[in-house]
């Protein structure tokens, strides 16, 4: 190749304010030569860099993306740095998950006083960057493999044993004026009971998969008095979450806990919560999950063995046949957020087209802000009319959170959150 | 004496279109539980029996979910605009009838007091084989709407299955007898008519319900499960709203049209931060209303045509069909 066509990396660097910025500034005042290949992007804190910049990097066409700010112990607001630790090692994992080619993700800590190690790393970088060549597999087109799914499980509508007792209930609860609203599953669906005789409408049965705490943040139910709420084990979880961020009283919601032997779906399959913890009564008795005559395939185990390029080929594929519904967002219990990001078009933060690029955006700015909060229901993905298999993305940053924080969300109400908390003892091999 | 293809002689003149340059679409199983009308990589990719239909709908060829108006280029202070190229020949291959029917419907709005030629461009480049149904499920309802399971309405040619891996073919217009003449064979085989989903409701009370109950506790109660995603508007063979926006460099600087739900909030929001559709039950009714009074206002039909897509992609099982028969019994 000659000398003028040698492949020039771009490489953003997302750097804080007081520490790299600084550094970078005492590598060029006391005449540092590096790599021109560097484009700068001053921030106040790597604790505020938003993930979505990362990404947004690659978008317009780096090769790579630098994140860096001052030494543990240097934030200039104490503990930013710290937060950012955090959060990388669990975005990592995301995009790694996803396929992106995380030795073109760099993070490192440089003070104000290290213009040499600026100049260090950005020479390496650029070097290294150079060696792998130009970004080409981002959203590359999607022609991936699809993941073994198994057979439907085709099965019978089946009443379970709890329902009378469930009716029974609810029509006391109603007559008493406990309650205002009964939030349970009806025949085709969720249904809001609000008449001691309508309680019939009620069922209790291997249909019932909606996670019904999503409607508790929804402001037509709200208005409508105290509700009960009809949750199994699983769905119990979120309950926990929601409370531990303020977003309900618990005291102002009856919880009516079904003892459960799993409803039809696959996620069935692998979850072991059979009796509800926090329920203010537990119908029904539990039973023990049945053994399956054949497991399903442990579909992230076999994502994982994919090659990063694989995956990506994977995820576009899927990605291509999102529509924008948002019904991901929509059945999601966590997301309560009243203005979501992709809504947020003053500027537009997230592209709104149902483009690959968009569509990547959104699933990882929505999975990311479910980190360290989703409590594994999979209603993403039983909600998604084009089939993409979303709680992958949740299960990665689930098992992520477990793994490397020994944190599961909805388990323990008196854990520390992983997002928003951090330790001084926070892994850092990633970082330069 | 009719007209007939196997099932073989179908798939080889898929393969026969696709390299004269024409693109193909049919439904495909994408997942054990999931057909999708989709671009056809090869002809065996085709499903052709053994599921009601595809939970998508064909209007995704002619009104693409993101699609380009023009691209433009900025350099100093010129700007340059970008025009697209003629969309692709393409032939939707084994459309439901509810689907095809849909095309008429929306020629109308897109040709209203504005013609469209997006639009216009990629409906004169499609030709649509439908295959008549010889199945259906609870969600069902083209009986209802005045349409049934081998309605030939909005198709080029019908192909009706004859259980022996055969079907029978009916042109209908010029486009469809340029893709399948010398193609059949002569036989005395005829379809029969399948069986029809009941009806289920009329549409004239529907009608008269939405216009006189404009205000009423009957839409607080109906959408109260309702989680305002946009499933049903996007999977809807006649849902047709949309935005544009504007792409920057990230995204290839284009200005696009995308769909847009009146299920979202973001749908009707003004700029002042007022919103007049502030509720679910308000975007519930608009839907119903759109579909049932508005557009027989305007256009002198329905905006529906019983696939029932709806419902059954809601996660929560609401849809056309529940709102429909709750206003019959209520």
């Amino acid at each position: 190749m000659s000398e003028t066509n040698r492949f020039e990396p771009k490489i953003v660097a997302y750097v804080c304010n007081w520490c790299t910025y600084l550094g970078a500034d005492l590598a060029g005042t006391t005449r540092l030569e590096y790599p021109p290949n560097v484009r700068i992007i001053r921030l106040p804190c790597t604790g505020r860099i938003d993930f979505n910049l990362i990404i947004k990097g690659f978008e317009i066409g780096a090769d790579a993306v630098l994140v860096s700010g001052c030494h543990p112990g240097d934030c200039h607001y104490t503990a930013g740095n710290y937060h950012a630790r955090r959060r990388w090692i669990l975005f990592r994992e995301l995009l790694d998950t996803l396929g992106f080619d995380l030795r073109r993700i760099h993070f490192t800590w440089i003070s104000a006083a290290e213009g040499k190690k600026w100049q260090q790393v950005i020479t390496e970088l650029t070097e290294e960057t150079r060696q792998l060549g130009p970004y080409t597999d981002l959203y590359t087109n999607g022609t991936g493999k699809d993941l073994p799914m198994g057979a439907p499980a085709l099965f019978e509508t089946k009443t379970l044993a709890a329902e009378p007792a469930l009716r029974e209930r609810c029509r006391k609860l109603l007559a008493e004026g406990t309650v205002k609203v009964v939030i349970g599953y009806g025949a085709r669906g969720p249904v809001m009971v609000r008449r001691p005789e309508d309680a019939d409408r009620l069922v209790w049965n291997n249909r019932c998969v909606s996670n019904l705490t999503s409607y508790l943040k929804r402001k037509e139910v709200k208005a409508l008095g105290k509700p009960a709420v009809v949750v199994k084990p699983c769905d119990e979880k979120s309950l926990v979450v929601l409370e531990k961020e303020s977003q309900l009283e618990r005291k102002d919601i009856h919880v009516i806990g079904m003892a459960c032997e799993g409803v039809g779906e696959p996620k069935c399959t692998f979850c072991t919560a059979r009796t509800p913890r926090f329920a203010d009564e537990t119908l029904g008795e539990p039973v023990g999950p049945e053994a399956l005559a054949s497991p399903p395939p442990n579909r992230f185990a076999t994502l994982m063995a994919l090659t990063p390029a694989e995956r990506m080929a994977f995820w576009t594929k899927q990605f291509d046949r999102c529509v924008k519904c948002y019904a991901c967002r929509q059945v999601c219990p966590m997301c309560y957020c009243e203005r979501c990001i992709v809504d947020k078009n003053r500027p537009i933060a997230i592209d709104p087209a149902p483009s690959v690029k968009g569509n990547f955006a959104w699933q990882i700015a929505r999975a990311f802000h479910l980190v360290g909060r989703c409590v594994g229901c999979g209603e993403c993905s039983r909600a998604c009319p084009a089939g993409i298999d979303l709680a992958l993305l949740n299960i990665a940053l689930h098992k992520a959170a477990q793994e490397h924080f020994g944190y599961d969300p909805g388990v323990d109400p008196a854990a520390e959150p992983v997002i928003g908390s951090y330790t001084l003892q926070d892994k850092e091999d990633f970082i330069r | 004496m009719s007209e007939i293809i196997s099932q073989a002689g179908l798939r080889a003149l898929v393969a026969e279109w696709s390299g004269a340059g024409k693109q193909a679409a049919g439904p495909v199983r994408i997942k054990p539980d999931l057909v999708l009308y989709s671009a056809l990589g090869s002809p065996d990719e085709l499903l052709l029996e053994g599921f009601v239909r595809p939970a998508n709908s064909i209007k995704e060829f002619i009104f693409p979910k993101q699609e380009r108006l023009y691209g433009y280029r900025i350099q100093g202070n010129n700007v340059e605009l970008l025009e697209n190229d003629a969309p692709p020949e393409q032939v939707v291959v084994a459309a439901r009838p509810c689907d095809a029917a849909a095309l008429p419907i929306l020629d109308r709005v897109f040709n209203w007091d504005f013609q469209d030629e997006f639009y216009n461009r990629r409906r004169a480049a499609t030709t649509v084989v439908t295959l008549a149904c010889n199945r259906f499920d609870e969600s069902c309802f083209c009986t209802s709407v005045g349409l049934n399971p081998a309605s030939e309405r909005g198709s080029d040619v019908m192909l009706f299955d004859l259980g022996n891996s055969n079907y029978e073919v009916r042109c209908l217009t010029e486009k469809g007898s340029a893709l399948f003449s010398g193609k059949t064979e002569k036989s005395d085989q005829t379809a029969r008519p399948g069986k029809s989903p009941e009806k289920k409701f009329d549409p004239q009370t529907v009608r008269a319900f939405v216009t006189e109950h404009f205000e009423d506790p009957f839409w607080t109660e109906h959408a109260l499960t309702c989680l305002g995603c946009g499933a049903c508007a996007f999977t809807c063979p006649t849902c047709h709203c949309f935005d544009i926006v504007d792409a920057g460099p990230a995204a290839g600087n284009a200005r696009v049209r995308t769909w847009d739900s009146c299920q979202f909030a973001m749908f009707t929001a003004h700029a002042s931060g007022h919103n007049p559709r502030g509720a679910q039950p308000s975007r519930q009714r608009q839907r119903i209303l759109h579909k049932f009074a508005i557009y027989p206002e305007k256009f002198g039909e329905i905006l529906c045509t019983g696939c029932g897509n709806c419902t059954r992609n809601c996660p929560e099982g609401i849809g056309v069909l529940s709102v429909a028969t709750e206003i019959k019994h209520g």
